[in-house]
C-alpha cells in the first residue's frame, strides 16, 4: 500500500542532495540574519529596565538567543517545501491530469516527498547543525542542562513535535497550493503563507511577547506547533505535561487540516481545465 | 531626451501587461502590506516590553523603520529586472534580443519592468513616517527634510548599484542570484538605528555596504541634529554617484561575456 510512494520519498531526498550550493548560500544568508537578530535582542535586553540579565516575558537574554538560533535551524531542517510551487506548476502546465489518472493519491505524493526531505535533511544537516548549535549553546551556558535524562526525553518529544510540524506545514502549503486553482498569483499566495507562518508560529518572535488575548488565541491555532512549540520543548521550557498538550493539539490540527484540504481539493478539481494532452 | 521617451513607452507596456492579471496584482500588493504589518507588529511587541531601545523610543524606531522602506521601495519600483538577470536570464541565455537593439542593455533592463508592488512599501513607509513623526513632535528644519529626501532617492541609487554589480557577475558565473541575495539582505540591517550594532558592524554599514549611511544617519540628523545635513547629503550623493558609475562600468565589462544559446 505504502510502497508505491517510496520513489517520491527517494526522489525528494536526492533533490536535496542536488542543491548543495543553494544550501551553502542559505547558511551564509542565515548567519547574517541571525547576527542581525542577536544584535537587536542584545540591544533590547541592554535597554530593558532590569538590565541585561532581566527576564522579559519569561525569556532571559540567553534563552532568547538560544531560541533564535534553534528556531532558525529547526526551520531549515524541517520546512523544505516546494508543494505550493509544484501544484501551481502542475496546474499551469496541465500535468496535474497525469496524476489524476494514476492509482496514487495526489496528496500522498507530497506527504512522501516531505518525509523524504525531512529524513535526508535531518541526517545530513540536522544532526551536525543541532549538535553544533546545542553544543555551543550549552557550552557557553545559554542553555542550562539540569538533568541529562530529562534532556534526552525532551529530545524525543521534540522529534515527535518536529515530524508533526513538518506535516502540518506541508498541509498548509498544500491548501495554499490548491488555491492556485482559483488564482494565478502563486507568488502572492506563497508570500502570504510565509508571512502568516513566520508571524503566528513564533519564528519572528516568541508568542509570549504578543498581547495576552491574542497570545492565547494564537496558542491554540495550528501555527504555534510549527516552530515555537517544538523549539520550546527542546529548550525544556515546557514540562512533560505541557509538551504532551501541545503535541496533542498539533495532532488534532493535522487531522482537521488534512480533512479540510481534502474537501477543498474536491471542490477545486472541478475547476481544472487541461488544454490538450 | 530620446531615452526618457523610450523609457516611458516601455514602462507603459510593462504596466499594461501587469494589469492583464488584476487579481494577481491585488493579491501580491495585499500580501506585501500584510507582511509589512506583521513585521511592524513584531517590532512593536518587542519595543513595548522595554522603555527605550538604546535611547530610542518606539516612535523613533518606527520612524527609522518607515524611512528605511523608502529607498528600498524606490529601488524595487525601478530595478526588479536585475533579479531575473541574476537568477535566470543569463543562465537561460534569453537576452539575445536586448543585445540586438540599438540602446544600451543596462538601459533596457530598467525599461523592461516597472514593479508597482513597490508602491505598497512607499505607502506604508510614508504612513509610518507621518504617524511616528507626529508623535515625536520633531522640529522640522529645511536641512533635515532635505537630507531625508536625498537619503531616500540616492539611497535607492546605492541599492540599485549593488544590484547591478552583483547581477552583472551572472555574465561571468552564469548565475549570481544567491550572491545578490546575500548582499541585498544586508538592507535589513538598515531598518534599525545603527547605534544598536557593535562598532565593527557600524563601520561596515557606513563605509563598505553603506546602507546605514542613507537611513540611520539622516534620521539621526532629523531627530537630534547629529550631523550637518548638507555635508551628509553631499556624502550620500557622492557615494551614490561613485557606486553607480562603478556599477555601470562593471556591467558593461561583464556583458561582453554573455553567451547566447544560439537558438
Amino acid at each position: 500500500m505504502l510502497k508505491k510512494y517510496k520513489p517520491f520519498l527517494r526522489a525528494s531526498a536526492m533533490d536535496v542532495m542536488a542543491y548543495k550550493f543553494n544550501i551553502l548560500v542559505w547558511v551564509i544568508v542565515t548567519l547574517f540574519e541571525v547576527a542581525c537578530l542577536v544584535f537587536l535582542w542584545f540591544a533590547v535586553y541592554q535597554s530593558s529596565e532590569g538590565g541585561i540579565d532581566a527576564s522579559i516575558n519569561g525569556f532571559t537574554y540567553k534563552e532568547m538567543i538560544a531560541y533564535v538560533v534553534l528556531t532558525t535551524i529547526f526551520g531549515f531542517v524541517t520546512f523544505n517545501n516546494d508543494t505550493l510551487w509544484i501544484i501551481n506548476n502542475d496546474i499551469r502546465k496541465g500535468t496535474i491530469g497525469n496524476y489524476l489518472i494514476k492509482p496514487i493519491s495526489y496528496r500522498g505524493k507530497f506527504v512522501a516527498s516531505n518525509i523524504g526531505a525531512l529524513l535526508i535533511m535531518t541526517l545530513i544537516f540536522g544532526i551536525p547543525l543541532y549538535s553544533i548549535g546545542l553544543g555551543v549553546l550549552i557550552g557557553i551556558g545559554f542553555l542550562p542542562i539540569v538533568s541529562v535524562w530529562e534532556f534526552i526525553a525532551h529530545i524525543g518529544l521534540f522529534l515527535v513535535a518536529g515530524v508533526l510540524a513538518c506535516l502540518i506545514n506541508d498541509t498548509i502549503a498544500y491548501i495554499f497550493g490548491i488555491l492556485c486553482f482559483y488564482t494565478t498569483s502563486a507568488w502572492g499566495l506563497n508570500s502570504l503563507k510565509t508571512t502568516i507562518i513566520a508571524f503566528l508560529s513564533g519564528t519572528l518572535l516568541p508568542l509570549a511577547f504578543f498581547p495576552p488575548i491574542f497570545r492565547d488565541i494564537v496558542g491554540y491555532m495550528p501555527f504555534a506547533g510549527l516552530s515555537q512549540n517544538p523549539v520550546l520543548i527542546l529548550m525544556m521550557k515546557y514540562d512533560y505535561f505541557e509538551s504532551a498538550k501541545v503535541i496533542l493539539i498539533a495532532l488534532a490540527w493535522l487531522v482537521i487540516l488534512e480533512l479540510f484540504s481534502k474537501l477543498l481539493f474536491c471542490h477545486a478539481i472541478k475547476k481544472v481545465t487541461v488544454q490538450g494532452g | 531626451m530620446r531615452y526618457i521617451k523610450l523609457y516611458f513607452t516601455c514602462i507603459k507596456r510593462s504596466i499594461l501587461s501587469r494589469l492583464d492579471y488584476k487579481h494577481d496584482a491585488i493579491i501580491s500588493i495585499l500580501s506585501f502590506l500584510f507582511s509589512n504589518a506583521c513585521s511592524l507588529c513584531a517590532l512593536y511587541f518587542i519595543l513595548q516590553a522595554i522603555p527605550t531601545l538604546k535611547g530610542y523610543s518606539i516612535a523613533e524606531v518606527g520612524f527609522f523603520y518607515g524611512f528605511s522602506m523608502l529607498p528600498i521601495a524606490i529601488d524595487h519600483l525601478f530595478s526588479d529586472e536585475f533579479w531575473l538577470v541574476a537568477y535566470r536570464r543569463v543562465q537561460l541565455g534569453d537576452m539575445d534580443m536586448h543585445f540586438l537593439r540599438p540602446v544600451p542593455v543596462i538601459f533596457q533592463m530598467f525599461a523592461q519592468t516597472f514593479q508597482p508592488d513597490g508602491f505598497g512599501e512607499v505607502i506604508v513607509g510614508i504612513a509610518m513616517i507621518i504617524v511616528c513623526g507626529i508623535n515625536l513632535h520633531v522640529t522640522v528644519s529645511f536641512g533635515a527634510i532635505f537630507v531625508l529626501v536625498i537619503g531616500a532617492v540616492f539611497g535607492a541609487i546605492i541599492i540599485t548599484s549593488f544590484k547591478i554589480i552583483f547581477s552583472a557577475l551572472a555574465f561571468i558565473f552564469k548565475r549570481s542570484g544567491p550572491l545578490l541575495q546575500i548582499i541585498y539582505n544586508f538592507t535589513s540591517y538598515a531598518k534599525y538605528p545603527i547605534a544598536i550594532y557593535p562598532k565593527v558592524i557600524r563601520i561596515i554599514l557606513i563605509f563598505v555596504l553603506p546602507f546605514g549611511l542613507f537611513v540611520s544617519l539622516p534620521v539621526d540628523t532629523l531627530l537630534y541634529g547629529t550631523y550637518n545635513p548638507y555635508l551628509l547629503s553631499l556624502c550620500i550623493i557622492g557615494a551614490a554617484i561613485v557606486l553607480f558609475a562603478l556599477a555601470v562600468l562593471i556591467w558593461t565589462r561583464c556583458e561582453r561575456h554573455y553567451e547566447s544559446t544560439g537558438s
